[in-house]
């Protein structure tokens, strides 16, 4: 980057100040920071390159620095006494490789600040300018255009998802021996509307029939959408909150359409939280239907007796990644670990695990920036050593982009581990109630009831 | 010939996947320790060209399962790192956006 424009400054600028305005937490957390560097080794860059911009303190001061030099009196008089730096085109620089291309924004740092400084929301902050500066790398941006002009992040056109669905529904019904065993297309006034991560119809199927079985076995009343269906949401991390909002209100208004009471964010961190956590504040309404994650929904099937599983179906070591989305910044480490136990009969932790667990390298958006593809796969050897240290053969994880990342490690370090996600884990441990037997869910049969109060055998094939 | 004279994204996909030819193909597939591409690694690699071809992008699993005849499975053991990162990279297309 040789230079920067002035209404490319003036944006940043115009940004940080509305954000300074609008958001207290900003200013406190970018004061916070007292560059104690205690951080330094929670970060698994700075473990894996030993290189002092990496220290998750030094991305909060890239940001906090410009907030002096632009907004404290100080700072504007004495910049080198305060810290303070200009925003010009080599701060620019630093700014994309180590916010964008240096942070996956996994949180672990957080956990071991003492001041408890939000070093990935400051992150985010920094993001945030770097879009408005039209600085977001190129292939994390092509993959946010994509999902806002087609509807899904891979671009895949309706005609080519349907018929995939198709065919995965006929894989589900020749192994369930049952020709009503079914994966809905918007279908309306289902209980709920299913959701999927486009790599699952383009390249990676398996997991929609593992989630479909699983639906069949709990007499679940549901439908996918044909058109939007996409949980990712890649807006979450080009800093562009506009287009955050407008992929989240693609599922609101998805689930509104076909009148579902519930919308089930299918095996993705980001897009878990995108949606279920801070989907309220980008869409700025409150959601007025009930939303969960695949994981939750299956902890509830497993623990209310509405599905039934046997982990001895599954004997081979199995360890569990945690998502960062979903684990450390959601809240759902007991859960995950409560489905997981009830499928399999050999389970080892990594360590660490749970809340101070390690990042496998491919959050913040990294695996859609090709441009930092080789740090990405280096700071997965930390992963890699902790899968290595179980002797685990089989690494579960409840997030499609953890699934990909975890992919490429493996065949980086040559781990000869299987990864799945948990609901193919979930429907390996299935107990499929007896095909001569009908299903008898009351709950099913209240919804169908209410769905099609006209049922009758002609219009039942659909 | 070497793949470091070729032009490859930080994903090592082809920048320029005009450049692609079988030799190019054979070079990838070893890189990801495919010792020998079998003819069913070449069809699998052919639908994947073709549909780039054609339409620009890469073609779901499920065309190449159907025009292959291979089973899912299959396309998963031929290419250990997937049809995108392994058999689209092979193939010389430029990376697909999202998750892979
Ligand atoms: S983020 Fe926290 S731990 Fe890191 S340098 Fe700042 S105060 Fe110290
Ligand atoms: S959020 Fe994660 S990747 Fe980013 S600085 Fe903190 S520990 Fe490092």
């Amino acid at each position: 980057m040789d230079t920067i424009t002035k209404e490319q400054r003036k944006a940043a600028l115009d940004l940080m100040k509305a954000n300074l305005a609008s958001d207290s937490k900003f200013q406190t957390h970018l004061n916070a920071c007292v560059r104690c560097g205690l951080c330094a080794t929670s970060c698994m860059y700075y473990i894996a390159f030993k290189d002092p911009k990496y220290i998750p303190g030094r991305k909060v001061n890239l940001v906090s620095s410009i907030y002096r030099r632009y907004f404290t009196p100080e700072g504007k008089y004495f910049p080198s006494l305060f810290n303070a730096r200009n925003l010009d085109a080599e701060m620019a620089e630093e700014m994309v490789d180590c916010l964008f291309g240096g942070c996956t924004m996994c949180g672990r740092c957080v956990k071991h600040c003492s001041i408890g400084v939000d070093v990935s929301y400051i992150v985010k902050k920094g993001r945030e300018m770097l879009a408005v500066m039209g600085l977001v790398p190129k292939t994390l941006q092509a993959t946010v255009d994509a999902a806002i002009n087609t509807g899904n992040n891979m671009a895949i056109p309706t005609e080519e998802f349907v018929d995939t669905i198709k065919w995965m529904e006929e894989e589900l019904q020749d192994e369930m021996g049952d020709p009503k065993a079914n994966i809905p297309l918007d279908e309306t006034n289902r209980h709920i509307i299913y959701t999927l991560n486009p790599r699952e119809p383009k390249f990676f199927p398996l997991s929609i029939s593992a989630m479909a079985k699983v639906f069949y076995a709990a007499g679940e009343s549901w439908t996918l959408s044909s058109k939007y269906y996409d949980v990712t949401n890649y807006g979450f991390f080009n800093g562009n909150n506009e287009e955050a909002a407008k992929i989240a209100g693609y599922l609101y208004d998805e689930t509104h359409r076909l009148k579902a009471d519930k919308l089930v964010l299918g095996e993705c961190g980001h897009g878990s939280r995108a949606s279920r956590w801070e989907g309220p504040n980008l869409l700025k309404k409150a959601y007025d239907f009930e939303m969960t994650t695949a994981l939750e929904l299956m902890a509830e099937y497993i623990r209310t007796g509405r599905i039934k599983v046997d982990k001895t179906k599954n004997q081979t070591l199995c360890t569990l990644h945690d998502p960062c989305n979903l684990v450390r910044n959601g809240g759902l480490l007991e859960e995950m670990r409560f489905v997981v136990k009830s499928c399999v009969a050999n389970f080892v932790e990594m360590t660490p695990h749970g809340n101070d667990n390690f990042c496998c390298g491919g959050g913040g958006g990294q695996l859609a920036m090709s441009e930092y593809n080789e740090r990405r796969l280096k700071i997965g050897g930390i992963k890699a050593d902790q899968i290595k240290a179980t002797g685990a053969k089989i690494v579960i994880t409840p997030c499609h982009n953890c699934v990909d990342q975890l992919m490429q490690i493996n065949h980086t370090y040559k781990l000869g581990v299987t990864i799945k996600t948990v609901a193919e884990i979930v429907a390996d441990a299935l107990v499929l109630p007896d095909p001569a037997s009908p299903h008898d869910n009351p709950a099913d049969t209240a919804a169908e009831t209410v769905a099609d109060p006209l049922h009758t055998d002609s219009n039942s094939s659909k | 010939m070497d793949i470091k004279d070729f032009e490859v994204d930080g994903d090592g996909f082809l920048t320029k996947p005009e450049l692609w030819n079988e030799e190019v193909a054979k070079m990838f597939a070893k890189s990801d320790g495919i010792e020998e591409m079998t003819p069913k690694h070449w069809a699998v690699v052919n639908i994947i060209r073709k549909n780039f071809e054609e339409k620009g992008n890469a073609p779901m699993v499920r065309t190449i399962c159907q025009e292959t005849g291979l089973k899912l499975r299959e396309i998963y053991e031929l290419f250990p790192l997937g049809p995108a990162r392994g058999a689209c990279r092979v193939a010389g297309l430029p990376k697909p956006d999202g998750c892979v």
